[in-house]
């Protein structure tokens, strides 16, 4: 019998394939963390963990640079929204926020070792005329033993997530009318936001703060690049244990040791609300109005140009080192140009592109496909709503999920398969591109569908005809982001792809410091183009979609 | 190519799903170590050969790339660089795989080796062989001590000689004159003021150095050419970890962040923000003057009384599934074509393991023809040092891991 509708059957089969490797991922973590894989780990992990004597230096490492980085993320994005909102300048912050958050972790961290080592280009361009500096200056290094490189690079890139999270709640907070009656109560604007607006913005964001809490407290590729080394964070402390097969135990002890550590973090970070809240509450009782800062304002938003600028000057450096031949400290500028980066390692370019390319657009249609099916589903009240669900891969460290996935995969002999590396992908895209396609799909009006239904329509006719171009925005949207997920991805593809499948993530991480420099600025210049292309083409797709359909889009 | 490849994957995959895919790969395995030769060219036809070596380096990429084309072109075998960033993660992937009982249609089918990783490999049974005396080349191979023994362990036919290598300093003339010649005068000349640093253990290099160090520092230098004996390691390092004591806070980084590997030195002697790199290849600096890398004013030199050289070897495990096809791209990486290639600094610039008396004239005039350039390490200056035995790598790395890795 030909299918009519999407079944309840599919959903099931849609949700499974979603649960299965996270279920999949904790008892593959679990198991070999007691010693109860027989094959891969037979020993008991956790002894050997805390025996290790980089366990201590690398937690104290990874709560340093993590909290310190989350809580700077926070801190910038109530600053932007204090101070820069409603200014001349708020129009380019917005502007800048999807492109800044399209570049990957991995690209972007490179573009910043370009600007901030003691020879990057901060320094050249005060040197020597400034600074008196005929050779690098050796008060730092980059990357350097306390982390600041690393609290760097993760609050310049995911300060624009915070702040575009945020930015998509004030629609609903009525920011205008708050400010106005604050104002018209003697309140000054700052006070206005942090009596009035921000406790019920807090408590909008607090999801994606945590998502970024989870991501800093574990990150890998981005720790690899601007992380010390000795001792590393320890997430990459678990990696180099991971590797080894006698300490398969530890490295599966260490994972759950993680996401432990992650959720007694989050429950800190709970602790702190309250404390917050209550003392907010006495704030907002005691009356004071306070003064407009117009200092305060003017500071805030240099602070935030110039956190934008680092992330454009990053990958501004990545242009001009794929360009250059040679380029040595002092100059500002390449003294000598070449494109036979471009020309000549074509191979070395563009097979991991190509290969970046098949497994992100794979990504992406299974992804979409996936969250058609399931909001159709959900519209059709067969399923229900299971927001928190696809949250979880966002919140367990990635380590945690993949070294189950990883020792599940090698008993199963299907690591090193490009199907299982598409299906790791699905899962970390999955749940953006539920998310962001949910709410247009919950708020589409159902008459549309009872008018096309009332005309003769079948299911799949007014789906296709009616109900998809309605939503091409938000699937566009959607689907770009699921090829940004994955151009990002390095751990999944790394541990299940057995190193076979050299993507532009895997090429840029593993071949940094070794490989020609100019050659890493093209890798990760590439790196950064294709999701940026993959927005590009998501505000014009609609665009080409609906031009025939005028009415629609003028909607 | 490798897409190529995906596609090809994918249609067994969609059809058969994943755990088929265990069953679909069990294909006849004929070739043995010793096969007539025939038998390894006709199984090797249209097998794909998973090779995997550090791909650290774009050159050896690149090198990697033309052999790629090579054994395509003249064997109809397929070969695939998979590039990894340490080969001992490699080493204990297969040992995962041997302790599930994994012994056929491993994801390794080549892997390129030496000291202790090939030492355990070959104390796990992980290698199949002994293959190596069997390939076509390899009665050119030089009758010598260090491709005989890999870092003193007798290699015994499991695995078959690449290249040979020595531990070299990069220095630019423009601001050091006189590059220090020993472990001692290299503290005297970060006293005064020279920036240094070195890969921290276990990073191949940064281990070499140590061992240098160790090599020219301790009282007892007979013990080293034994495996390690945890009684008396104590006395016989002691006077290294003296000197690192010292040294380290004077490193760039202050001996707290370290490079990972030997090519961010020669990228740091670029940047200035060293004055000495470190090589294990004594035509490195040419390759990199040519490709605009480095200063045309850098030069190459060796302690004076010699540096740590050694030999590296490919291998493949016992589980590899083209084991035939893997005998075939060694066979070709020691022909005298690829050693020439591998000679040339424009490409690689590696010292050849053939004994160049058993090439024939035209082969011999592709290695005599090859210019190594001012920059490279001078023909006659290398005083070669033996690695200390295998064992002693791990024990080192690990007591310099327990006293700086944190």
């Amino acid at each position: 019998m030909l299918l009519r509708e999407p079944t309840r059957l599919l959903g099931g089969a849609v949700l499974l394939l979603f649960v299965t490797p996270l279920l999949a991922g904790l008892f593959g973590t679990v198991l070999p963390a007691f010693g109860l894989l027989p094959g891969l780990a037979e020993t008991e992990g956790f002894t050997q963990l805390f025996n290790d004597s980089r366990f201590w230096p690398s937690v104290k490492l990874t709560l340093q640079t993590g909290l310190i980085a989350t809580a700077l993320v926070f801190l910038l994005t109530t600053l932007c929204l204090v101070c820069v909102q409603r200014t001349r300048i708020w129009r380019w912050v917005l502007a800048s926020l999807p492109p800044l958050l399209a570049v990957p972790h991995a690209a972007l961290a490179v573009g910043l070792l370009f600007l901030i080592a003691p020879s990057g280009w901060i320094a050249r361009l005060f040197s020597p005329w400034l600074t008196d500096w005929d050779r690098p200056p050796t008060a730092w290094v980059v990357p350097d033993a306390e982390g600041v490189s690393l609290i760097i690079g993760l609050v310049v890139k995911e300060f624009p997530f915070l702040l575009l999270a945020a930015i998509a709640q004030l629609p609903s907070l009525h920011v205008d009318a708050s400010l106005a009656i604050g104002r018209t109560l003697g309140y000054s604007p700052a006070r206005c936001w942090s009596r009035l607006i921000l406790p019920q913005l807090y408590s909008r964001i607090r999801f994606t703060l945590l998502i970024i809490l989870a991501f800093n407290l574990s990150v890998v590729d981005m720790a690899l690049l601007l992380g010390p080394g000795n001792p590393p964070t320890f997430a990459v402390f678990l990696m180099t244990l991971v590797s080894d097969p006698d300490s398969r135990a530890a490295a599966s002890a260490g994972a759950l040791t993680l996401a432990l550590g992650v959720f007694i973090v989050f429950a800190g970070l709970f602790l702190i609300e309250r404390l917050m809240s209550f003392w907010s509450q006495q704030r907002r009782a005691n009356g004071h109005r306070g003064a407009g800062l117009k200092l305060f304002r003017a500071f805030g938003q240099w602070v935030i140009s110039s956190v934008l600028l680092f992330s454009v000057f990053a990958l501004i450096m990545l242009i001009l080192w794929s360009v250059a031949w040679r380029w040595r400290f002092p100059s500002a500028l390449p003294q000598q140009w070449s494109t036979a980066q471009w020309l000549t390692k074509s191979n070395t370019l563009f097979d991991p592109l190509l290969l970046t390319l098949c497994i992100a657009s794979a990504t992406a249609l299974l992804a979409m496909i996936a969250a058609v099916i399931w909001l159709e589903l959900e519209r059709l009240q067969r399923v229900p709503k299971l927001n928190s669900v696809w949250f979880v891969p966002l919140l367990v460290p990635q380590v945690t999920l993949l070294f189950g996935w990883q020792a599940i995969a090698l008993l199963l002999g299907i690591d090193g398969h490009w199907l299982t590396v598409v299906y790791s992908h699905w899962v970390y895209a999955l749940p953006y591109v539920i998310l962001i396609l949910a709410i247009a799909w919950r708020e589409h009006d159902p008459n549309w569908h009872h008018a096309a239904n009332t005309l003769g329509g079948g299911y799949f006719r007014v789906l296709s005809k009616v109900h998809m171009p309605m939503l091409v925005k938000p699937l566009s949207q959607a689907a770009a982001v699921a090829v940004a997920v994955s151009v990002a991805q390095y751990l999944p593809t790394l541990l299940l792809g057995a190193g076979r499948y050299q993507t532009l993530a895997i090429e840029l991480v593993t071949s940094f410091g070794g490989v020609d420099r100019r050659v890493i600025a093209a890798l990760a210049l590439l790196q950064s183009l294709v999701p940026l292309l993959a927005f590009l083409a998501a505000l014009i797709v609609p665009w080409l979609v609906l031009k025939p359909r005028a009415a629609l889009w003028q909607r | 190519m490798r897409i190529q490849n995906l596609f090809t994957l994918a249609k067994p995959a969609l059809s058969a799903a994943f755990t088929l895919a265990l069953a679909a790969a069990t294909s006849a395995q004929a070739v043995e170590p010793d096969s007539e030769w025939n038998a390894v060219l006709e199984e090797a036809r249209g097998q794909t050969v998973y090779f995997n070596a550090w791909g650290g380096s774009d050159r050896i990429n690149d090198y990697l790339q033309w052999a790629a084309e090579r054994v395509e072109a003249d064997y109809g075998v397929t070969l695939e660089h998979v590039k990894v960033g340490d080969i001992a993660e490699v080493v204990g992937q297969l040992e995962a795989a041997k302790s599930v009982g994994r012994n056929e249609n491993g994801n390794v089918d080549l892997m390129w080796v030496n000291g202790e990783n090939f030492a355990s490999m070959k104390r796990k049974a992980l290698t199949w062989g002994p293959f190596a005396d069997h390939l076509e080349h390899s009665d050119k191979v030089q009758d010598s001590p260090s491709i005989k023994n890999d870092f003193s362990v007798p290699v015994e036919g499991l695995e078959s000689p690449w290249g040979g290598a020595q531990l070299v300093f990069i220095y630019d003339t423009e601001v050091t004159q006189t590059p220090p010649q020993s472990a001692a005068e290299l503290m005297d000349y970060v006293k005064s003021g020279g920036r240094f640093t070195y890969p921290a253990p276990p990073a191949f290099h940064g281990t070499t150095l140590v061992k240098q160090f160790l090599h020219e520092l301790t009282d007892n230098q007979a013990a080293l050419a034994q495996p390690v004996d945890q009684a008396t390691f104590g006395d016989v390092t002691k006077p290294l970890w003296a000197y690192l004591d010292a040294l380290h806070p004077m490193l760039r980084g202050d001996g707290k962040s370290w490079p990972t590997n030997a090519e961010s030195t020669r990228q740091m002697l670029d940047d200035g923000e060293v004055d000495i790199a470190l090589s294990f290849n004594p035509n490195e600096a040419t390759a990199a003057v040519r490709g605009g890398q480095l200063p045309d004013s850098v030069r190459t030199y060796v302690f004076e009384n010699g540096t740590i050289g050694n030999t590296h070897f490919v291998t493949i495990p016992w589980n590899a599934k083209a084991k035939a096809g893997a005998m075939i791209v060694a066979n070709f990486l020691l022909s005298p074509d690829a050693q020439a290639r591998k000679a040339n600094p424009e490409f690689w610039g590696d010292p050849t393991v053939l004994n160049l008396d058993s090439v024939n004239d035209e082969q011999r005039k592709a290695f005599n023809d090859i210019d190594l350039g001012v920059w490279a390490l001078p023909i006659g200056s290398r005083a070669v040092l033996p690695e200390p035995h295998a064992s002693w790598a791990e024990a080192l790395e690990t007591e310099w891991i327990e006293r700086y890795g944190n």
